[in-house]
């Protein structure tokens, strides 16, 4: 399996390079921070020599919280997910097991509540729809934005990439509800980059300075175009060639941030297989560590795999049918009581918990000041539905992970309230984003904070 | 008279009356679901009833309420439909939705013994409603510009710059949004598109200029007069229309920025390819400079899926895209052409939903020999089958009752056939095979299968959608759709087993409209091939236990058990069938059906969903194909005619005529 290897870096004073998009907007180049990057105690940024804010002395810039929003399709067997007992001293059930390491850093809730979707009919459309943007499905997808959107929107702007769409297992039905967990506003899809390669790409990928400086005129014609363009519309229309401008202008922004030492993260393995998704998810992992450690984005989205997913799974011997057909089916896969269906699904989502215990050690490998990324990032793990085959809407599990000292952690709680309810507390009280509203959030977990 | 108020007051009494509908009655009928069928789309649209859209007003609300009724006996209050129909009391495809002797049933006694009440202008205003609501109502939106589709983007750099290599290949896959992939409320540009679109072009336009003009782009010989004749020039392929002056100032001045012509050329190209101006293309127009050349677009990515070509350009540029004679002669022209077989080929794929057979997975243990080429073979018969109804002008009906397939090895091996001397040659299916059309085809039965079984819901969900037009509400929340387990003690067949333990009402009456036409095609497995009777296996251990190359097997038991097919479609009459031969004829003599083919080609055409006012519209052009003898060519040019030439008035008028019911 590859890894992607961080040359060591010689401390230049380029750390926190700034840079000009061509429309002039500042943004911050991302690159991995270093030591004398940080405070004496390393507990936030140091101010920089020569500026306003030296002088003031008393100026430091605290380091920054990412947020990563992770996603599992269908839902879960309870019976093997959720811990019997609340508290600090629940017991690890076969589906968290991959967490035993992190269980002080991890909050375990249940009873969690998908608001939008609960008795509008139960497919994964509406499921999803109230899950990501806590709005109603229209019918082509949600009425809104997705709360990692919103979070993006308030805290992605001086970032290279505003947010990140990342997924891994591609095995779905086909409609957009069901293959984006990323929404930019009313049914607009932001679909997540699925293939390594050209994730790394994005990223890393090696560019001349010609070729910048060659990008730059292409987009400065093309953004015109679009101008004069959205002024001659109106409606939906307008909206449409608006969003075109807008992502002409992320793209400027991604190509004027590309930094300098773009080589010293080496590419995913060319060979294998790219289907197995372990592989996958991992080398997804590794990038998105990577994007979050060098500053290229504070917001992202993880797709593991889709609403009503159809993912196999060669690599734990289940082959006779796929994910979703395993949900509504157990009797079907084996044994005159089901259980051994519920076998199977109890192994699908512990992979799940699996391959987010793997990015949690990731993050947590990579030191950052006085500590490590991990503790200035906030994760919520959430899956599409509570118990998988009945699309159960409420009494959902989440986890909530993360180093941050206002986030309680080492417990499951159960709790009443809905999905927009953990978002908004962990966005505005862990993350710092200053989000206070989100549809069908009415109140703060109080659970989750210290 | 004096007697009849009495009585009327005497049932109003005894029935009590209430008053404000949208606060009681209202949102009694929205928790029994009644618009979910009750409306256009939808199961019961036969009875439709007309709700008001989810953001109306109090007033519609109110107009609504008062237009129930029609279904109000004003004579018998006891004998209304608005109260036998929802509590049962009458056969109700949809059941009891609103409990016999409930609070919620008193509700409705109330309004309905209100509504006895109404009269004079307060009833002809109520009646009103109905007509207000119906036909050609609202305006219908069509998007003014609309994204290439993937398959439009390929097509068209092809014909642009001669790429063949199909770009998209490396862009986000497009999802499916009202059934098809290139709906325009769905066609946004995400910042991952832009990327992909902006890679492409620089690929794209290297390509262009590798080892100087190969392609020939260029129709004069480098100079500042020539770079300003390639930006208009290119520019008007490129945006389909002619550059605005600014724009050509603006390429030009883009151009000039490489001292090397060619890469200046190459430059223009790259950037072309990523302005909106390529990237969407004109779909309606105010502006009547661009007019001509917006037609041109609309009929080329309409019955070509790719840009106009010169000839197009050029009758666009005469103004015979102006009149309907000019229409027909070159939408003739284009069927004519290989580029049409393409379009259709997309449409074809995205309404069977070939993708869905793409993704199948099926038990290996007791399909072996279903693999990727089995799907790919499938998928390569319904395209030649469908292909062969279109281009040769056979009926396109028989799309539901041909006696014939196109079989490769494989499928001869699933459809107990012997092989053809060529592969996907027309092979006449045996009589006795009950096999007819797309409905006895290998991708239908394998695409609405699960891996292990066939599925009658998904069977029965697949032709209400996809064959009839009809939405299928979602199961109510919070159900267990698990049946209980086919032991070796209790065998049963998918049939009894699902009638018996859908004993939920809410479940029964929508798995009724589905399930009782899956029923019928229960003699094809899930790959689609022929089955007598029922077969189950038991086994001791579980299918994951068993050894891959099966050397170990573990011993099982195997029960048979008989089949029975018969089966109706629900909401059709005189629908009894049992086998797929029998529904295909049934479905091929729907009106229903016929329409529904029409308004399939609609959504993918306009690039949305039909709308009230778009139902004069489909109405005649469904008039046409069937006056046609069904041939679809005569669809296509019917409805792109028709969407030309709105303004045809007089035909409309016929068509409205016509509607009346």
């Amino acid at each position: 399996m590859s890894q992607i290897i961080i040359n060591r870096v010689r401390t230049s004073r380029r750390a926190l390079l700034k840079g000009l998009t061509a429309a002039g907007a500042k943004i911050v180049i991302g690159l991995p921070p270093l030591a004398s990057m940080f405070n004496s105690t390393g507990t936030a940024y140091a101010s920089t020599p020569g500026t306003a804010a030296a002088n003031a002395a008393t100026v430091e810039k605290p380091i920054e919280t990412r947020f990563v929003l992770w996603f599992n399709g269908n839902g879960i067997p309870e019976r093997y997910w959720i811990p019997t007992e609340e508290g600090s001293n629940y017991e690890l059930t076969p589906c968290l097991a991959p967490l035993a390491a992190w269980r002080k850093d991890i909050h375990v809730l249940s009873g969690v509540d998908n608001a939008a979707a609960s008795g509008k009919g139960n497919g994964h459309t509406n499921s999803m729809s109230g899950l990501m943007t806590g709005r109603d499905f229209t019918g082509r997808g949600p009425s809104g934005p997705s709360i990692d959107q919103i979070i993006a929107g308030k805290i992605g702007g001086d970032s290279r990439f505003r947010s990140l769409q990342i997924g891994v297992a591609q095995e779905s039905f086909g409609e957009s509800m069901q293959r984006n967990m990323s929404w930019a506003g009313y049914e607009r899809a932001l679909p997540p980059e699925m293939i390594p390669h050209r994730l790394f790409d994005r990223l890393f990928g090696a560019r001349e300075e010609g070729w910048v400086n060659r990008k730059h005129s292409i987009l400065d014609v093309v953004r015109a175009d679009a101008s004069t363009l959205e002024k001659a519309l109106p409606g939906d229309d307008k909206a449409r060639v608006d969003e075109h401008l807008s992502s002409i202008r992320d793209l400027e922004r991604a190509i004027a941030g590309l930094p300098p030492e773009y080589a010293r993260v080496d590419p995913p393995d060319f060979d294998g297989d790219m289907k197995d998704w372990p592989r996958i998810a991992r080398l997804q992992s590794d990038l998105l560590v990577q994007a979050l450690s060098m500053r290229q984005t504070r917001v992202a989205s993880y797709m593991l795999t889709k609403c009503q997913s159809l993912t196999r799974f060669p690599w734990l011997g289940y082959t006779s049918a796929r994910h979703h057909d395993y949900t509504h089916s157990p009797d079907k896969t084996a044994g005159a009581d089901g259980s051994d269906g519920l076998h199977v699904l109890r192994d699908i989502c512990r992979w799940h918990v699996e391959e987010f215990a793997y990015l949690v050690a990731k993050l947590e490998s990579v030191p950052e000041g006085d500590s490590t990324l991990f503790d200035h990032t906030s994760l919520i793990f959430v899956h599409e539905h509570a118990e998988a085959n009945p699309h159960k809407n409420s009494g959902l599990a989440m986890l909530v992970a993360g180093g941050s000292k206002k986030l309680a952690k080492g417990a499951h709680t159960r709790v009443t309230g809905t999905v927009a309810d953990v978002y908004v507390t962990v966005a505005d009280e862990v993350v710092g984003a200053g989000i206070s509203k989100f549809p069908t959030a009415t109140k703060k977990i109080g659970a989750l904070l210290t | 008279m004096r007697r009849r108020m009495i009585l009327l007051l005497l049932a109003g009494a005894l029935w009590g009356q209430s008053g404000d509908f949208r606060a009681t009655l209202f949102p009694i009928f929205e928790q029994a679901n009644c618009r979910a069928c009750h409306n256009t789309d939808g199961v019961a649209s036969a009875t439709r009833l007309h709700f008001p859209e989810a953001d109306a007003d109090a007033d519609k609300i109110a107009a609504f309420g008062n237009s129930l009724v029609a279904l109000v006996d004003r004579q018998n209050l006891e004998a209304s439909l608005l109260l036998r129909k929802p509590t049962a009391r009458m056969p109700h495809t949809g059941g009891e939705r609103i409990k016999q002797n409930s609070p919620e049933e008193a509700e409705l006694k109330g309004w309905i013994a209100k509504l006895a009440q109404l009269s004079g202008v307060e009833l002809s205003t109520a009646l009103k409603y109905r007509e207000l609501d119906g036909d050609g109502g609202d305006v219908a939106q069509d998007a003014l510009l609309r994204r290439l589709t993937h398959s439009q983007y390929n097509h068209t750099v092809r014909d642009l710059l001669g790429d063949q290599t199909g770009p998209t290949i490396q862009f986000p896959p497009e999802d499916f949004v009202n059934g098809f992939l290139n709906q325009s409320r769905g066609q946004s540009i995400s910042p991952l598109l832009e990327e992909a679109y902006s890679n492409a072009a620089e690929k794209l336009a290297q390509a262009a200029f590798l080892g100087g003009d190969t392609h020939g782009l260029l129709s004069c010989n480098p100079s500042l007069e020539c770079g300003k004749r390639f930006v208009r020039e290119f520019g008007l392929k490129a945006f389909r229309r002619p550059l605005e002056p600014e724009e050509q100032q603006r390429y030009e001045s883009l151009l000039a920025k490489e001292p090397d012509f060619l890469k200046g050329a190459q430059l223009v190209v790259e950037a072309m390819l990523q302005s909106p101006n390529f990237l969407f293309w004109i779909n309606t127009t105010s502006d009547p400079k661009l007019k001509a050349w917006a037609t041109a677009s609309r009929l080329s990515f309409s019955v070509w899926d790719t840009m106009p070509d010169a000839e197009l350009f050029a009758a666009a540029e005469r103004g015979e895209l102006a009149t309907r004679a000019g229409v027909e002669k070159q939408v003739r022209r284009m069927l004519s052409d290989p580029r049409a077989k393409e379009s259709l080929d997309e449409f074809v794929s995205q309404w069977l939903r070939f993708d869905r057979l793409t993704t199948a997975s099926k038990d290996r243990r007791k399909f072996p020999y279903f693999t990727r080429e089995t799907a790919n073979a499938m998928i390569t018969e319904a395209r030649t089958f469908v292909s062969d109804l279109v281009w040769n002008d056979g009926d396109f009906m028989d799309l539901f009752r041909a006696n014939y397939g196109y079989i490769s090895p494989e499928l001869a091996r699933i459809y107990g056939v012997p092989a053809p001397a060529r592969d996907f040659e027309r092979v006449a299916f045996p009589a006795n095979s009950e096999r007819a059309g797309i409905l006895g085809q290998g991708l239908f039965l394998a695409l609405t299968a699960k891996p292990e079984d066939s599925s009658p819901t998904a069977r029965g969900l697949f032709v209400r959608e996809q064959f009839l037009c009809q939405h299928v509400p979602d199961p109510p929340p919070g159900v267990n759709t698990n049946l209980p387990p086919v032991t070796e003690a209790k065998p049963q067949t998918n049939r009894d087993r699902m009638s018996e333990h859908t004993t939920n009402a809410s479940c029964a009456t929508c798995h009724k409209l589905m399930d009782a036409v899956g029923f019928g095609l229960e003699k094809f497995d899930a790959i689609g091939a022929r089955r007598e009777q029922m077969v189950l296996e038991f086994r001791k251990k579980s299918y994951e236990d068993e050894d891959e190359d099966g050397k170990h097997p573990v011993p099982k038991r195997i029960i048979t058990l008989p089949l029975n097919t018969n089966a109706y479609v629900a909401g059709i009459p005189n629908s009894e069938f049992s086998s797929p031969q029998q529904l295909g004829a049934v479905l091929a003599n729907s009106p229903q059906c016929q329409e529904c083919v029409v308004k399939q080609y609609f959504r993918f055409q306009a690039g949305r969903h039909e709308t009230a006012a778009d139902r004069p519209l489909i109405r005649f052009v469904t008039d046409d194909f069937r006056n046609s003898g069904f041939r679809f060519k005569e669809l296509i040019l019917s409805l792109v005619l028709f969407r030309e030439f709105p303004q045809d008035k007089q035909r409309l008028d016929v068509a409205n005529n016509h509607q009346s019911r």
